[in-house]
């Protein structure tokens, strides 16, 4: 039995006297959808960003295909944290999707998308580029490749942030609401693209408000409340009978 | 080289004239308010010309203000000195000498006059129109508008980029040494000719501006942070 | 009055020679004042031990006049340091100083105005830090703080006027030469204000393209 892609093993993360995560603990096998769903400070977006290292956790361990993230091996067996580099190296594997679309504003679409491949793995340049057009042709934006991110919309620009992540061919994808600095407007195209991803198998972990994407793409959904997971099941079992008060009222309050 | 350091550290010889060098920073510290007083009421009415509805009053503060914002101090308070009398006395057809601390007073303060127009206008530029509606709905006369609500959000808003401009001001009064105005460059450099060691006396010089620059723009930064803290906390 | 020919005309061989020597002097003050004002804020940034150190020197070159920094250096350092050994270096390099402080402020400013975002998504790729100071940071920190350095440059050229103190042979010190030589100040004076303002707007107005170009083409905000 292969391991998991992600395991995450009861992650605490505290700020100060904050503990925004008591304990999460789950299991993404391969070509699953899970999305994440909670209120505001339930603890969702610390979480992703835990697993990607961007926050380092206060104890707790998160596994990449059964490596950890955070600690190694020492040479007498003990576990020690792992240095900056190793951990870059590990979490090549999780491509992240962040709200704030976070483009380089001084480099093109392109050149944007091609960065990372050419210059973290090293590919050599006409390699790097097919790479990079073909995932823009993913999310449909292979014609914008020229133009600087100033010049476009709030979707496109998240479409692209999408093809940046996709270059290095990730097994994970991470999505921190993605759409909630969006237009209404402009959600669906991006929500799309999420979709396509979805329906090719790719493995997708969704921080996210949108409860109808929730309901209709993930094969699993969890529901955060107070830095634990209050339910968690598939969708049809989560919005169609959910157990507790809580998800309720919040299902009430975000289903549009 | 360590004769000489110790030369230029030993600031007992700044410390003999202190009177005299004390009188002088008095001397920029009376340029510095004179000319800031002039840069602010000219520069207001500047940026007023280049916010307003008739296009020739536009163009003039335009015209004053690129005049003067781009034009060296040094430059402006020689001319000041120099070439205005001259012309004025054509004019009332009388000789005319401007006193040197009139002239450094006026060259500063029409330079920096360019300074505070240009901060003014973005201050009043990036006043909400809403507020300015709100109060015209109400019934308010135009002038009350700006003295009530428009003034008082300008300042506010610009007091940072002011202080900055007020401490180049005083760091520019320096320059009225160089037509005799008994600043303490000037006792510095009339010492210095006298005494013939130029290294304490410069050295000290320079550590005199940097305590009183230093000390000034820390208290006004703290002052203005406190003051705006008020409304935009 | 009408004497514009013969006070200005006829001399502008002169004042040519003074206006060379002035863009000279500001040419290199302004490269020296840029280096010198990285290395001051990456010290202050990067370099623990010496912080302190590059903070005081930062302050002190801002605080203290331009007057102030020319006759300095050009009295004192060469007894000290056994440098400048020219009126001209002491002239490039007291100007360079003084700009080099506010310049070494602004690079901070640039630098630590880089959204945190941007780091992120670097490192999420898997960057290296080094990675990330060099293709993301500091290029929005030169982008970003191009129109304070472009307007440094017209600071410079203000403060250049006053080289003529210790005897640089400027436009500043040509003018004054006919005017002592002539003793009418009118039409040369007014010819040299002239001249100044109208290099300084040029420089101004270039500082003006370079900060709209930036937003309009990046939507990178100035620093």
């Amino acid at each position: 039995m292969t391991a998991p892609t992600i395991k995450v093993v009861d992650l605490h993360k505290r700020f100060g006297p904050l503990e925004v995560l008591r304990g999460v603990s789950f299991e993404v096998r391969r070509g699953v959808v899970v999305s994440m769903i909670g209120a505001s400070g339930s603890g969702k977006s610390t979480l992703l960003r835990c697993i990607n290292h961007l926050e380092t956790p206060t104890s707790g361990d998160v596994l990449i295909d059964g490596e950890s993230l955070c600690f190694r091996n020492g040479v007498d067996g003990e576990r020690k944290p792992r240095s900056l580099a190793e951990i870059n190296r590990i979490r090549r594997n999780l491509g992240i999707v962040f709200q704030q679309f976070n483009l380089w504003p001084h480099m093109t679409v392109l050149g944007n998308v091609v960065e990372a491949p050419l210059r973290v793995r090293g590919l050599p340049r006409k390699q790097a580029m097919d790479v990079a057009n073909a995932c823009l042709a993913r999310v449909h934006l292979a014609e914008k490749a020229t133009q600087y991110p100033a010049r476009l919309s709030g979707g496109q620009q998240q479409r692209v942030a999408i093809a940046r992540a996709l270059a290095m061919e990730p097994k994970v994808m991470l999505f921190d609401e993605p759409t909630s600095s969006l237009d209404p407007e402009l959600t669906e195209e991006v929500l799309g693209v999420m979709r396509e991803l979805a329906r090719d198998g790719t493995t997708m972990i969704v921080v996210t408000h949108e409860i109808g994407f929730a309901r209709d793409v993930s094969d699993r959904v969890m529901f955060l409340h107070n830095g634990l997971i209050e339910e968690e099941g598939p969708p049809e079992a989560l919005f169609g009978a959910p157990k507790s008060e809580r998800l309720r009222q919040f299902i009430s309050k975000h289903l549009r | 080289m360590s004769e000489s350091l110790h030369q230029a550290l030993d600031l007992s010889l700044f410390w003999e004239y202190r009177n005299v060098l004390l009188h002088g920073l008095a001397v920029n510290f009376y340029v510095f308010a004179a000319s800031a007083i002039l840069a602010l009421l000219v520069g207001l009415g500047a940026a007023l010309a280049r916010v307003n509805r008739l296009w020739p009053l536009r163009a003039l503060g335009t015209l004053y203000v690129e005049m003067f914002r781009n034009a060296p101090e040094y430059i402006m308070v020689v001319w000041v000195h120099f070439v205005l009398p001259l012309l004025l006395s054509y004019l009332i057809r009388s000789r005319l000498e401007f006193n040197p601390f009139a002239s450094s007073v006026i060259g500063l303060g029409l330079v920096y006059s360019g300074y505070f127009a240009e901060t003014f206008r973005a201050g009043i530029e990036a006043i909400p129109l809403a507020h300015v509606e709100a109060g015209r709905s109400l019934g308010m006369p135009e002038w009350l508008v700006f003295r009530r609500i428009v003034l008082p959000q300008v300042v506010r808003r610009m007091l940072p980029e002011s202080v900055n401009q007020f401490i180049s001001l005083f760091k520019a009064t320096t320059i009225v040494s160089l037509i005799a105005v008994p600043d303490l460059m000037y006792d510095v450099t009339m010492i210095t000719q006298q005494e013939m060691r130029p290294l304490p006396l410069y050295t000290g010089a320079a550590l005199t501006y940097f305590v009183v620059v230093l000390a000034g723009s820390s208290a006004l930064r703290a002052l203005s942070e406190r003051w705006r803290a008020k409304i935009y906390a | 009055m009408g004497n514009w020919q013969r006070l200005v005309w006829n001399q502008r061989d002169a004042l040519l020679a003074g206006l060379v020597v002035t863009i000279k002097v500001c040419a290199i003050a302004f490269v020296i004042a840029v280096l010198v004002g990285l290395l001051l804020c990456l010290v202050r940034m990067y370099v623990r031990p010496l912080r302190l150190a590059a903070m005081l020197l930062i302050e002190f070159f801002r605080a203290t006049p331009i007057l102030v920094q020319l006759l300095w250096v050009n009295y004192v350092w060469p007894a000290v340091f056994g440098w400048p050994d020219s009126f001209f270096a002491a002239a490039w390099a007291a100007l360079a100083l003084q700009s080099s402080g506010y310049l070494a402020e602004t690079f901070r400013g640039a630098i630590e105005g880089v959204a945190k975002g941007q780091r992120e998504a670097g490192y999420s790729v898997g960057m290296s830090p080094v990675q990330v100071l060099w293709r993301i940071v500091l290029p929005q920190a030169a982008l970003s703080s191009a129109p304070s350095i472009v307007n440094q440059f017209t600071v410079i050229v203000k403060s250049s006027t006053l080289v003529s103190v210790i005897t640089v042979p400027d436009l500043m010190y040509q003018s004054q030469k006919i005017v002592n030589v002539w003793y009418e100040p009118i039409e040369i004076l007014t010819a040299t204000a002239a001249l100044y303002i109208a290099l300084v707007f040029v420089v101004s107005a270039l500082g003006k393209l370079i900060s709209d170009t930036l937003r309009r083409r990046y939507a990178i905000s100035a620093v």
